[in-house]
Formats: structure tokens, sequence, C-alpha cells
């Protein structure tokens, strides 16, 4: 049966061949639309690895580096740090360099194990981060005062990174960095990933750096752990007392909550302009494969009466014309495939092959059920017809 | 003869009419896309209020700072300093806007947040750029030197702000715990405008930053307006070679290449996005947009391909007539294309009318806030641009199957 319509297929192989372009093109956009969808869809399942809900931020401009002594800044901050942990309504604070969760903002940094080295994202924190952010520690410990006096700055590091450096080893007490700049930083926790670029991120690499009383020159941002009760009125009044207490900068306040939202619209929106244009795209291959397809059948009547005369049944009319239109999409698919797997088998994208497999199989599913649902009306109109009819007019 | 063409297109149009709605479809729905996405990018990029002379000026936007061995870079706006200072010494005669980037600050009205995005300006601001006042006027350059604390509001922080007062000139405004004085109201400007939008502009001694600080980097950027047109290119010169006489000693530490340029609008992004310092990546922008136009113009081009091939075969005794009595292969191409770009400028304009309506969806939705885009000469010339191409690109290869078909297998071919 099955080679039977190859044959009928490639009788007719010049007209087929535009068709299967179309179907092979209509294929890759598919791929490609599905490995996105597959792509941000797994990302948006994994936990966000913090919560994101009670925590404010305060944006200050720090204009105080003139000061000649750090230790006069220190001492402005502590009275801040202070103030701000006498409100009822605050949980705990955390200073942070700029690129805070759902900022615009990224610092990259190498780090150097052995001969690996793997780019990272580089957050710097003080010892109350995972407190305030409900960050998990999967293995060692955060900073904590008792890294004041060690030999070699502490840093912690995200799963991912864990995972891509030391791999099976056990990281805690690792020294990174490159021997020759005497910058060696030694590893002293494991937390869990954040999702802190979007609800779409996907598995990023990441360290943390201690801040200390040094980084209180450039540091421009606090975050805040609120309770329930804080409201606009408290919001109000925070933003007051900030402004008393660090008369020559411009004081902002924003909610992660919010800024999530506006961070997740900025992957959101040209997804959904994508999926709109391609959309647009599939129809329009959709209504052309269907005339096409009615238009053959009408030219095709006198071979279809001739079954019906000998004794085939509509049923087996319709299962041919639909069966010929999957062997068409099949071989298009095959081509399509070939150059789908490239992707993977290339790393083109830093993307995992089981996104690609499981888009490879929505698109060829998919595209199977449109070349159905488009052949299924000309496989009826054929089905329809009678043989007396059709051998009368030829 | 041409218009003989016409008459049987519009008479084959109406033999089929699924194919001529699929047709019709197909290419109205493509061209919509394009041209709303090129609405987009005219939008982002030509002359809009209140930024009417973009072809004029030159854009100081970026200061890059490298060390060329270690190859640290160090980018971002110019400082109040380098513009003033430097930028201030060019000799061409030129009107210099400087402005910071925008930055939100809080205000809390009855316990109600606003976020409110305030610029520091010079006065030359108001004159480069053309803001229509609804109340008041712009403040003068006596006023910023003395620190007087006015501020220019924007209709919807009025409105956010006042509520419905009529007149607000002379009221005072608070925000990031500083009280101003109103000095004027200005048309509300969209975000899309990213080096003249703002909620409120204040003059630039009332910046809480240091504008006096003797470093590169900071967080403005300038705007030269040439007194003459012809200067543009004088300016730019000059620009340069000012830029290579700056010292060393004024870069940061450990950096020792300086490179800024006094760009046109549009490269102020691409040379960040494709470019380099010697590279404005315009080029590049509009090869990856061509390529881009292509793609999306790709299958629906081969879907009208194949309604064609098979409404040609349709037509195979009209071809074998004329074949018969003499019609050459040249001339029957000829009349398939024509009648296929008659069907593709008639898809085209099905097509403009869609992107208005689109357009004017988006206008009204406040998808983004004042926007307002409109189709334009240039807009409308690369549809029909688009047009002509997608009838050649769909019209020629089924053409050409229909002008080797043989006479006699045309005429027998009878449905």
């Amino acid at each position: 049966m099955i080679k039977h319509l190859f044959i009928l297929i490639w009788n007719k192989k010049k007209q087929n061949l535009l068709l299967m372009t179309e179907i092979l093109f209509s294929f890759l956009v598919m791929f490609a639309v599905f490995t996105l969808v597959v792509y941000y869809y797994q990302n948006y399942r994994r936990e966000m690895g913090f919560e994101y809900e009670p925590v404010w931020v305060i944006n200050y401009n720090n204009n105080y580096e003139e000061k000649p002594q750090a230790g006069s800044n220190y001492a402005l901050f502590e009275t801040v740090s202070q103030t701000l942990k006498g409100m009822p309504e605050v949980e705990g604070i955390s200073y942070a360099s700029n690129n805070i969760p759902f900022s615009m903002s990224t610092n990259n940094t190498d780090v150097n194990y052995g001969k690996a080295t793997e780019q990272a994202d580089r957050y710097s924190a003080d010892d109350n981060y995972p407190k305030v952010m409900q960050l998990e520690i999967l293995e060692g410990r955060w900073f904590s005062k008792a890294d004041d006096a060690s030999k070699y700055r502490p840093l912690v590091i995200n799963k991912t990174l864990r995972d891509k450096l030391f791999g099976k080893e056990n990281p805690i007490g690792k020294l990174v960095g490159k021997e020759e700049d005497k910058n060696l930083e030694k590893v002293i926790g494991v937390v869990k990933d954040m999702k802190d670029k979007s609800s779409f991120q996907g598995f990023e690499a990441g360290c943390y750096k201690r801040l200390d009383t040094s980084s209180f020159k450039w540091i421009s941002r606090i975050l805040i752990k609120v309770k329930p009760t804080a409201d606009a009125a408290f919001e109000s009044r925070l933003h007051k007392t900030m402004s008393n207490l660090l008369p020559n900068s411009s004081i902002e306040i924003e909610h992660l909550a919010k800024k999530r939202v506006s961070k997740n619209n900025i992957t959101l929106v040209p997804m959904i302009i994508l999926l709109v244009v391609a959309g647009f795209l599939i129809f329009n291959v959709a209504l052309g494969l269907f005339g096409v397809l009615w238009y053959n059948i009408s030219k095709r009547k006198g071979e279809i009466g001739l079954r019906r005369a000998i004794g085939a049944s509509g049923t087996s009319i319709l299962q041919q014309i639909v069966g010929e239109t999957v062997v068409l999409a099949t071989l298009a698919m095959l081509v399509g495939a070939f150059f789908a797997v490239q992707f993977p088998l290339l790393h083109v994208f830093d993307l995992a092959a089981d996104t690609y497999l499981i888009a490879l199989v929505l698109a060829m599913a998919f595209i199977y059920g449109l070349v159905i649902v488009c052949s299924l009306y000309p496989g009826r109109q054929a089905a329809a017809i009678y043989p007396a009819v059709a051998l009368h007019e030829d | 003869m041409l218009r003989n063409y016409f008459k049987i297109a519009i008479a084959v149009l109406k033999r089929r009419k699924f194919f001529t709605f699929i047709s019709l479809f197909g290419i109205s729905f493509t061209l919509t896309i394009l041209m709303v996405l090129t609405a987009f990018f005219d939008n982002l990029l030509s002359d809009n209020y209140p930024d009417l002379r973009r072809d004029k000026s030159l854009y100081i936007t970026t200061v890059v700072q490298t060390n060329s061995k270690e190859k640290n870079t160090n980018s971002g706006p110019c400082s109040f300093y380098f513009l003033n200072h430097y930028v201030r010494s060019l000799k061409t005669p030129a009107k210099l806007s400087i402005s910071s980037i925008f930055s939100p600050t809080n205000t809390y009205v009855n316990n109600k947040k606003l976020v409110i995005d305030v610029k520091y300006t010079n006065d030359e601001y108001w004159d480069v750029l053309d803001y229509t006042f609804l109340e008041g006027k712009p403040y003068t350059r006596q006023q910023i030197e003395s620190g007087e604390r006015v501020a220019i509001i924007s209709e919807a922080t009025k409105k956010n702000y006042f509520g419905d007062a009529t007149s607000v000139v002379g009221k005072f405004i608070e925000t990031d715990n500083q009280k101003f004085r109103v000095a004027g109201v200005v048309k509300n400007v969209p975000v899309t405008m990213v080096y003249s939008f703002a909620d409120m502009y204040l003059p630039y001694t009332l910046s809480k930053s240091d504008y006096k600080n003797k470093i590169l980097h900071g967080m403005y950027i300038g705007i030269l307006l040439p007194e003459s047109e012809n200067d543009k290119e004088k300016l730019k010169a000059e620009f340069q070679q000012m830029i290579s006489k700056i010292p060393k000693s004024e870069m940061d530490e450990d950096l020792d290449h300086l490179s800024v340029h006094a760009d046109p609008y549009a490269i102020t992004f691409t040379r960040g996005l494709f470019g380099g310092e010697s590279d404005s990546g315009l080029g590049k922008m509009v090869l990856a947009g061509t390529i881009f136009g292509l793609m999306l113009l790709l299958l629906p081009t081969l879907n009208l391909v194949n309604i064609n091939v098979s409404r040609i075969m349709e037509r195979s005794s009209e071809i074998g007539v004329r074949k018969a009595f003499g019609a050459s292969s040249n001339t029957l191409v000829f009349q398939f294309i024509v009648e296929n770009l008659i069907l593709t400028i008639l898809g085209g304009l099905i097509g403009i009318v869609l992107t208005l309506l689109v357009l004017n969806f988006i206008n009204n939705s406040n998808l983004i806030d004042n926007i307002h885009l409109t189709i334009n000469t240039t807009v409308l010339g690369f549809s029909l641009l688009a047009c002509l191409l997608f009838g050649l690109f769909s019209g020629v290869y089924p053409a050409w199957r229909m002008s080797r078909m043989h006479v006699v297998s045309a005429l027998k071919a009878q449905s």
C-alpha cells in the first residue's frame, strides 16, 4: 500500500516537489517556534530558587566616594542598616551589587579551576543575603564574620557552576582563580540556582562575592525583606527616612515582584509577536495546501471514479488521499529533520538536546496534524464521487 | 494590450473565488506584517516629536575607554564635564544640548506611589529639541546657574500629580523628597524616544550627583545641532580631532584608549549592536533586516507559487489556443507575470488597509504609552517594492512552466 503511494507521488514529482518544499519550510519554521516554546516552558516550570514576593529594593546613587576614608562611609551605612532594622515592618536587609534580581544590569567574570574556565555571573552580597532572599544553601555555608580574617577571599558558587567546574569533586575548600594573578578565592559554599533574570531563565552559572566594609564606597542597592504588614504608607515613610539619612542621594524604592513582571515581558512580548507571525504563516500555508489538494482531486476524478467502479469503498479512497499527503509530508520532514538534528549535534545554541528532540516531535506532530486536516475535506470530496458520473465525464 | 491583460486577470480572479481568497489573504497578511514592523522601526528612527531635526543633529551618547593590552573595556554615557568642557570647545558654530539619561524617582501622593522619571538638562536642550509647551516656558540659563528649583513636567505627570487642575504653573511638585516650582508643562513623549523621554525635566545644577567631577564617564548625553546643515561633516571631523587630543591623564586608571563618536541618530544604536570603533554597523543592520524580510516572504511566496501552478494548469486550454495561433512563449510569460503583479498589487492594497487598521489599534490600545505609528512614504515605498518582488518571485516559475507546455497536450488536457 505504502509502496503504491510512493509510486503515485513519484509519478507527479514535479508538482509534488513544490508542495514538499513548502511543507519542508513550514516544518523548519515550526521547529524553530517549538524549540523556543519548549525551552521557555521548561525553564518556566523550574522553581525560582528564591522568594521575590516579600522583597523590596532601595536604589540610591552613591555619591559618597570622595570621602577620604572608607571608615566614614562605613559609619554612615551602619546607621542606615540600624535604622532600617529598627523598623517593625522590616524582617531583614542585605546590601547587594547593582545586578539584583530582575534588573537590567549584568556582571560577568571568568572562574578558573585547574584547566577549566567557566564564565559566570558575578554577584556581590553581604552576610544576610540568603535570609533576605530565602536562598537555600546546598553545601558548605554562606559568608559570615568568620571570613573577616581568612587568608583567601571567600566565594560561594551556584549549583550550575559547581557542576560545570567540579563535576563529582567536592568543591568546598577548593581554590579558584589564576595562580599567577595571586587573586585566589576559596569556595566555601554552594547555593541553589536563582532564576534572577526572568521566570524564563535557563541554567546559568553564577558566583557570589562577599561585600566588606570597603564596599560601601560603591554599593548602591539595599534589598529588604518586609513583613506582610508593609503597605504604601510604610513605603512612603521608608522613602522619607532614607532621603533624610542619605541627603545627597536620589532614593527609589522598587518591588521585586513588579520588576519580575516587567522583566518577563521582555521575553514574552517578542515571543507573542513571533507566535502571531508564525500563526499567520502557517494559516497561510494550510489554506494553500488545502487549495492545491482540492484542485488535484478535481483533476483526478476519472482515476478515482475508475477505482470506485471496480469496487473500492469510499473509505479506502479517503485513506488513499490522506495517505498520499502523509507520505509527502514524511518525505519533506525527513529532509527537514536532517537539518534540525544538526542543531543539537553541532551545539549551535547552548540548549539541551532534549529541548530540540521534544520540539522536533512536536513540530512533526503539528505538521502531520496540519496536512491530515487539510487533506480530509478534499479526501471526503473524492470519496463522494459517483463512479457513473465520474466516468461519464471523460 | 495591458488593458486586455487586466481584464483577463480580473476574469480569472472571479473564476475560482476560493483560490483568489487564498492568494489575496497570503499577500495582504504578509505585507501587513512587514509594514507594521517597518512602521515600528520607522517610528524609532525617523524624526518624531520632540526630536524633529534628527538628520541635522549629531548624537554623542557613549564614551568607550579601553585598555589595549588587557582588553578591559569601560563603556557608558558621557560626563557633564566631558560635554561641557571638551565638546563645548568645538569652533564650528553649533548648539549643544546636554541632558542626563532619565532615571526614576518616587513620590507619594495620598499614600499612592508615583514613579517620576527625571531628566537633568541644560538650557540649550530646549532649543535643540522642539517640545510643545502646553503652558509656561522653559527655564533659562540664568535660572539654571542661580540654582533655581524649577521643573518642567509632562502632561501625564500633571494629570497624575495634580489631577484635573487647569493650570499648574507656579504650583509646587514634590518628588524624591524635594520640592520644585512648576515652570512649564510639555506634551507627552513616548518612551521609545530614548534621548528625550522623561516625566520631569530639571536644571542640571539640581542634580544630586556631582556634575563637576572631572571624569569622562557620567550619566549625560549630548546632541549637537550645527547652525547650518553644511557644517555637519565639518563638525564631525572637528569632533574626532578633538577626541584624539584628549590627554591620557583624563582617562580612567589603567585605560589607555578613548573612543567617542558624534553620530547620526540611527548609528548611535547600530554602532553598539553591530559595529565597532571604525564600523558604524548600519550596513550590517540593513543586511540583517533584509535577510529577515526575505525569510518572512519565503513561505508565502512558495505558497503562492503552488497555487499559481495549479491555477495555470486550469487554463491550459486557453494557453493551448493562444500557442496554436502563434503566441510566443515570451508573450505568454509576460502576460502571466503582469497578471500576477495585478494580483499582488491588489493584495498590497488590501494589505495597506489592514496595516492602517492594525496601526490604529496599536495607537489606541496604549501598548506603548503615547506612541503614534503611521504609514509614511518610506514605509509605503518599501511595501510596494516588497509587493513587486513578491509578484515577480511567485509568478516567474509558474509562467516558465506554462510556457514550456506543448500545444497538443495543452489543448488535450481538458478538465
